[in-house]
């Protein structure tokens, strides 16, 4: 996949939150995949929509999408395999975040 | 309670997540907001109560009570009621916006939110409630005379109460009727009535210190509230009042008319019953009519002994405040 750059990276305002947000992605796609390996799907539902709430608003129009889909199926109580290829589509897309380099 | 305070306002953003919090005060600082934030509705609420903050960004979606039950606690607290609430929240149903502005929200933002629009409703919801500070502070004001109203001189007291017995202060009520009001009314009638409260009203403020808190208790009734003021201090305080108010004249028609008011005054220092602040204005009231009675124009105290006249406390000078 191709790196996923936020859309506030040149925003003077938002460079070094945005930063520290996209550094933390990479962990985040770890926590997502733990937890529906051990079922916790109520977690996973809270991760989903943070993600979701934040992505946007940190220039991440990508993990909103894909974070919305993943809490959507597990709301309706779709079947495991929906639900592992909803987390595995937020998985790559918080691994392609590009983490800007500090000034 | 001035409008005119140049404090920057300050947001409180309640919301279980931090990526969220960095986002707003991120894009909040900029238009000179001050943001202070809590993760869950228990702490945000105590946040609100302490802080009183000019608005709140309220998350639905929180981990201990859910945001509408927060926004309920938040409406029903007499020092958060007025605070404008904006609810953050992720989903778009039609149901959960309905709900949260019926629970008295005035916006709501859907996350993930355009920073724009984030921006345009604070500063719509800030201007709303300036407008709300400007009126409430217009209905603790008579509108005949520019002096506080009974309205907020309760509320004064009762707070300045509070202030004196935590820091052992003491605090003084004067209260001032116009003699013979009503037939100066009868007489050169009520536009004369008025010119005449106004004038009051004006040899009041101007004679009174800065801190003193001077009202119009109703009619031709006015209650001047000092804080952090002794008895003797008060005597010095009314006296000047007094005599500033015999030495001004008024023209009615071809006459030049004197006016004169009659005083009563209580101190908390020397003060028997329970200091509420009905006890207060009651104890003040009595001694105001002692006055009356002694023939007007006149200063009685109501102390520990009862009420007396001022003339006991001997000459009222400034040398004499302990």
């Amino acid at each position: 996949m191709e790196p996923i750059r936020s859309s506030f990276e040149d925003d003077a305002d938002m460079m070094e939150i945005v930063r520290e947000f996209a550094s933390e992605m990479p962990q985040r796609a770890d926590d997502i995949e733990q937890l529906v390996q051990s079922g916790q799907l109520l977690e996973l539902r809270t991760l989903a929509h943070q993600l979701k709430g934040a992505g946007g608003g940190y220039g991440f129009e990508a993990i909103t999408e894909t974070a919305a889909a993943l809490e959507g199926a597990i709301r309706r109580g779709a079947g495991e395999s929906a639900i592992k290829e909803a987390c595995g589509r937020v998985c790559e897309v918080l691994r392609a975040v590009y983490i800007p380099e500090a000034n | 309670m001035n409008p005119e305070t140049p404090n920057p306002n300050r947001v409180l953003v309640i919301d279980d997540s931090e990526p969220i919090h960095k986002l707003i005060e991120a894009r909040l600082r900029p238009e000179g907001l001050e943001v202070t934030c809590e993760l869950d509705g228990e702490r945000g609420i105590e946040r609100a109560i302490s802080e009183e903050p000019d608005l709140i960004l309220l998350d639905v979606g929180l981990p201990d009570v859910d945001g509408f039950e927060v926004c309920r606690q938040l409406k029903e607290h007499p020092t958060t009621r007025d605070i404008p609430v904006i609810f953050l929240t992720g989903t778009t149903s039609t149901d959960s916006k309905v709900k949260g502005l019926d629970l008295g929200a005035v916006d709501y933002v859907t996350k993930p939110f355009d920073q724009v629009e984030l921006r345009a409703r604070v500063r719509a919801a800030l201007r709303t409630k300036r407008l709300q500070d400007i009126l409430e502070q217009q209905s603790f004001l008579d509108g005949l005379t520019g002096l506080w109203n009974r309205t907020y001189l309760d509320r004064r007291t009762e707070s300045e109460l509070t202030v004196a017995r935590r820091y052992g202060r003491a605090l003084t009520l004067v209260m001032v009727d116009i003699d013979h009001f009503k037939r100066l009314n009868d007489t050169y009638g009520h536009l004369f009535g008025d010119v005449v409260l106004q004038g009051i009203a004006d040899a009041l403020r101007a004679y009174a210190r800065r801190s003193d808190i001077v009202t119009r208790y109703g009619g031709e009734e006015f209650a001047i509230l000092l804080t952090n003021t002794s008895l003797k201090a008060g005597l010095f305080v009314a006296e000047r009042l007094r005599s500033s108010i015999e030495s001004r004249h008024f023209e009615a028609h071809d006459d030049v008319v004197t006016i004169t008011a009659s005083f009563g005054i209580v101190c908390t220092e020397d003060f028997e019953a329970e200091r509420t602040p009905e006890n207060l204005m009651r104890a003040a009231d009595e001694a105001l009519y002692a006055s009356k009675d002694a023939g007007r124009n006149c200063i009685h105290v109501h102390g520990r002994e009862g009420v007396i006249s001022a003339d006991q406390f001997g000459d009222i000078t400034e040398g004499d405040e302990s």
